[in-house]
């Protein structure tokens, strides 16, 4: 395939396109669904195709097939040409860059786990969904629903380019997720949710912690919590944030205004704040293509979609802006570093500046420590997502949490809200704890400019944070 | 190909499909789904521009058999990617057998409804179109004010779908629409606002005319936003933009067949219940040729129809499929889909049937806009766009908590100036009970809803 893609790059080349890249993704993608006794979802899909990118005079065209017939391929660069040659008179931002030698992959850059999901066939599959809804069952009469999902994607990304570079690597991502409903007295509906997941291979449903049995009982027991959880009050607050939704804020509230395509538009409220403080000496913020997977969590994303490879990018630097997340185009703008962001849920997106695994990075305090920080205010637990606007203004969901008065915890939440704007936020945080945990999946994932879910990891320590604005009940 | 191909072609491939996949295994039920579309788009913004065109094509099979079922998609519609699909699909069958004992079998042949509108003229727009629209709307929003800056996006949309399965439903449907929309930006020292506007259609090409002024004037006036420094329940005002991520947040997961089965739909039990103000009635309607989600059959061949949800208050009926009608023990109203909904699947093909809402219509009242701020005595929110975190809410909660960050204050029946983002939380239905008032100045939005404004008394605001 990748002569093919040489191909498109020589023939795209020929019609007058300055830059060339082709790219072709052969994924398998497997989502397994049970409903209490009912199966709904088996699903097996296969997702291969074709994305051409060509550059005329500082501007992108792209297009994208689903066929790899010579025909359509031809058809593809043609099409990608005339968009960006029909584009460019009108773009009074052009963003060219540079040629750079050639990268060639190695068999290294796969991740490599001891079993892979394509080893295992389906009946194992559908009874890992077994056990986490049995366990999750057993855990109380007031349970109305449970739903377990399983959850695979994985195989093959080829690259080619007109600096002549050869990338020929895997991804990989499995995901175990159980979430219950259970009805309390008064007939009002609570959920728990739980998960386990990430570029790791089978063995992790035998890892004490992420045993189908062990997610099960731990969605169960967090909806059972859930029956008697009180509402939220609303007002601010101090708060304490746990890891995994301390990864959604710097993912959700700053990674995106960190993206360089906002900032060479000066959309982003950070736009020209390098070397700026825009938070305490307890904010770094990181994004890695590679983390250590085995200790932290994460996804192993060694390159874009523009064949850069992976690096470190430390965002911000204990409260001070240093870099942007870069495209080859919005890094040559901005002399910067190409990062390795430049990325596309598949081959029907153009690859756009994203993130890859994004968190805080940890300070020095235990959770015993952060609660005593904390004194009195509200424990944030896990994540049902969020949202940012232009404007830096953020929401973000905890699916639970507690109420917490002199270091103690009170009596559990219903799901809270935080809310504000990201740059007053980051001024408020007080401290970080010791532990650093990174999470990422097949289920949900990032959206941005109608390219969702991509596939991003993102986490950080326990944030002691002030004055936190909660939506909840006046 | 061709958009008068594309039926014929399609369908000609569906029935070569189950021939082979009758080859495969005669005592197995199958159903396949082609899809092919065409998308071109182009994106200004502040200068830098974005082209994308290309075309969408993929592959669902379904095979049933002893009550149990697998799904397989694969990207094209190539002769052999239906096989890998058809094949892919049985083998999942014969790999495993988790039955499904609810299901009773895909769809019965049914009549063919009726196509949306159609404008022949979106076939002929060309790149050189998209690129001269946005870079106009782009313009229009930056010349209408001050220190804007602007994102401008116009595109085009055409293609269609085949379904066929052993049951001898074979239907096909097509459909073209186009856009325009155009976001500008305010700004004022540190502050920033931000406003669109849009134009969404079927029916004829669109148009830029006015679009960008009128996004630069909504921004500009949501600049010099004061703290509303306030925590209280008060009544707030959902202007059509805003009162269409309620709806959409809320009603258009709650009365999904599926949500109601599977007993995560707080509204479950109360069909014939009066559970809004009697002044509020909503219908899905997808067979409104004007509307963008209508087709002449859904996704799984059924008719697209037209559903009451909620008439004067009470709820009269939920959405449905074929699978949850068999299982609820009703007919299917015509809203399988695929990846649908008012933010798609770009990969439709990739998601297994559904229930969505095609094209959900609020019956308007009496009151204008400035009638409704008129109306309302003391401090309240009016909330002009979707607010943040919304669509993050549970569908078996109902509750909700989400920043509106396009805000404004009304007191004493008076629209006064912006305020800072606040937050706005509180139950989706007990929010429906206390609907205060619905107006007349009712708007198709481009998320498949037809709305008025809504005001409702008893969320908490904080700011």
């Amino acid at each position: 395939m990748i002569d093919k893609l040489q191909a498109c790059v020589a023939s795209s080349e020929k019609l007058g396109a300055q830059f060339v890249e082709a790219r072709y993704d052969n994924l398998t993608l497997r989502t397994l669904n049970r409903t209490n006794d009912v199966w709904k979802d088996i699903i097996l899909r296969s997702r291969a195709g074709v994305g051409i990118t060509c550059y005329h005079d500082g501007v992108s065209g792209y297009s994208f097939t689903a066929s790899t017939a010579k025909r359509d391929l031809d058809e593809a660069a043609k099409r990608a040409f005339k968009m960006a040659k029909a584009a460019a008179p009108a773009a009074s931002l052009k963003l060219d860059f540079d040629q750079r030698p050639a990268i060639k992959s190695k068999a290294s850059d796969t991740f490599r786990v001891k079993i892979h999901p394509r080893t295992k066939d389906l009946e194992y599959k559908t009874e890992l969904v077994n056990r986490a809804l049995e366990a999750a069952r057993e855990t109380g009469k007031e349970i109305q629903t449970v739903m377990t999902w399983y959850g695979e994607l994985f195989g093959q990304k080829l690259f080619t380019n007109s600096d002549g570079a050869t990338l020929d690597w895997e991804f990989l991502v499995i995901d175990l997720y159980c979430r219950v409903t259970s009805k309390t007295k008064s007939g009002d509906l609570v959920n728990g949710v739980e998960r386990a997941g990430g570029c790791r291979g089978m063995e992790l449903f035998s890892t004490k912690g992420s045993t189908p049995e062990d997610v099960g009982r731990a969605t169960g027991a967090n909806a059972t919590e859930q029956l008697k959880a009180k509402a939220c009050p609303a007002g601010e607050f101090r708060a304490l944030v746990e890891n995994r939704l301390a990864g959604v804020l710097a993912h959700e509230s700053f990674g995106h205004l960190s993206e360089a395509d906002f900032i060479v538009i000066g959309m982003s409220p950070i736009t020209g704040k390098i070397g700026e403080r825009l938070g305490t000496e307890h904010t770094t913020i990181i994004d890695e293509g590679k983390p250590d997977i085995a200790k932290y969590g994460g996804l192993w994303i060694p390159y874009d979609d523009q064949g850069t490879p992976a690096s470190e990018t430390v965002v911000l630097d204990k409260g001070i802006l240093k870099q942007y997340l870069h495209s080859r185009g919005t890094a040559k703008h901005l002399k910067a570093e190409p990062s390795g962001n430049c990325r596309a849920v598949h081959y029907a997106f153009v690859p756009i500046p994203r993130m890859t695994n994004t968190y805080f990075r940890p300070g020095d305090l235990t959770e015993e420590e952060a609660l005593e920080n904390l004194g009195t205010g509200v424990y944030a637990i896990q994540t049902a997502g969020g949202q940012v606007e232009g404007d830096g203004s953020f929401l973000f969901k905890a699916i639970r949490g507690y109420w917490v008065e002199k270091g103690e915890i009170q009596h559990p939440l219903r799901e809270v809200s935080l809310s504000g704007n990201i740059l007053q936020f980051l001024n408020k945080v007080e401290g970080c704890t010791k532990d650093l945990l990174l999470t990422g999946g097949y289920f949900g994932g990032c959206g941005k400019d109608g390219q969702y879910p991509l596939p991003c990891g993102l986490g950080g320590p326990k944030m002691v944070v002030r004055d936190v604005r909660f939506g909840g009940k006046a | 190909m061709e958009y008068e191909k594309i039926k014929d072609t399609l369908l000609a491939e569906v029935d070569s499909g189950l021939k082979f996949a009758r080859s495969l295994d005669s005592a197995a039920e199958f159903e396949i789904y082609l899809l092919y579309r065409h998308r071109s788009s182009v994106d200004i913004s502040q200068g830098k521009v974005k082209a994308n065109d290309g075309i969408v094509a993929g592959t669902a099979v379904r095979v049933a058999k002893d009550q149990c079922v697998s799904f397989s998609s694969s990207s094209g519609i190539s002769v052999d990617r239906i096989k890998l699909s058809v094949r892919e699909a049985v083998s999942s069958l014969k790999a495993v057998s988790v039955k499904d004992e609810r299901f009773q079998g895909f769809l019965d042949p049914k009549r063919q409804g009726r196509e949306g509108a159609f404008a022949t003229e979106i076939l002929g727009i060309s790149t050189e179109d998209l690129v001269s629209a946005a870079k106009q709307l782009a313009e229009d929003a930056r010349s209408a004010g001050e220190k804007i800056m602007a994102q401008a996006e116009c595109g085009v949309d055409w293609g269609g779908f085949a379904i066929g399965n052993s049951r001898g439903v074979q239907r096909a449907s097509t459909s073209a629409d186009n856009f325009c929309q155009v976001y500008a930006m305010a700004r004022k020292g540190d502050e920033r606002r931000g406003a669109y506007t849009y134009d969404v259609t079927r029916e004829r090409v669109f148009n830029i005319e006015g679009l960008g002024e009128q996004a630069t004037k909504e921004a500009v006036s949501l600049l010099g936003a004061k703290k509303l420094d306030v925590t209280a329940e008060m009544p707030t005002l959902w202007i059509p933009k805003a009162a269409t991520s309620y709806i959409l947040a809320s009603l258009a997961q709650s009365a999904s067949g599926r949500a109601v089965v599977e007993g995560v739909s707080p509204i479950a039990e109360r069909l014939g219940d009066k559970i809004a103000d009697s002044g509020f009635t909503v219908l899905d309607d997808g067979q409104n040729p004007a509307s963008l989600g209508t087709q002449a059959v859904d996704h799984e061949g059924h008719p697209q129809g037209k559903t009451p949800i909620i008439q004067k208050g009470k709820l009269k009926s939920f959405l449905f499929d074929s699978y949850y009608s068999r299982v609820y023990e009703t007919d299917s109203t015509g809203n399988c889909s695929r990846g649908g909904g008012p933010f798609g699947a770009t990969l439709p093909f990739e998601s297994s049937p559904g229930i969505t809402p095609t094209s959900l219509e609020v019956v308007q009242g009496s009151k204008s806009q400035e009638e409704l701020i008129s109306s309302i005595d003391g401090k309240a929110v009016m909330i002009v766009d979707m607010p943040a975190g919304i669509f993050h809410s549970d569908v078996a909660t109902g509750e909700f908590s989400a920043v509106a960050t396009c805000v404004f204050l009304i007191e004493d029946g008076e629209k006064r100036g912006a305020i800072q983002p606040v937050s706005v939380s509180g139950s989706f239905y007990k929010g429906f009970e206390q609907l205060r008032e619905v107006g007349s100045d009712i708007e198709r939005t481009p998320w498949g809803v037809t709305i008025p404004s809504l005001v409702f008394d008893g969320f908490t605001i904080v700011g």
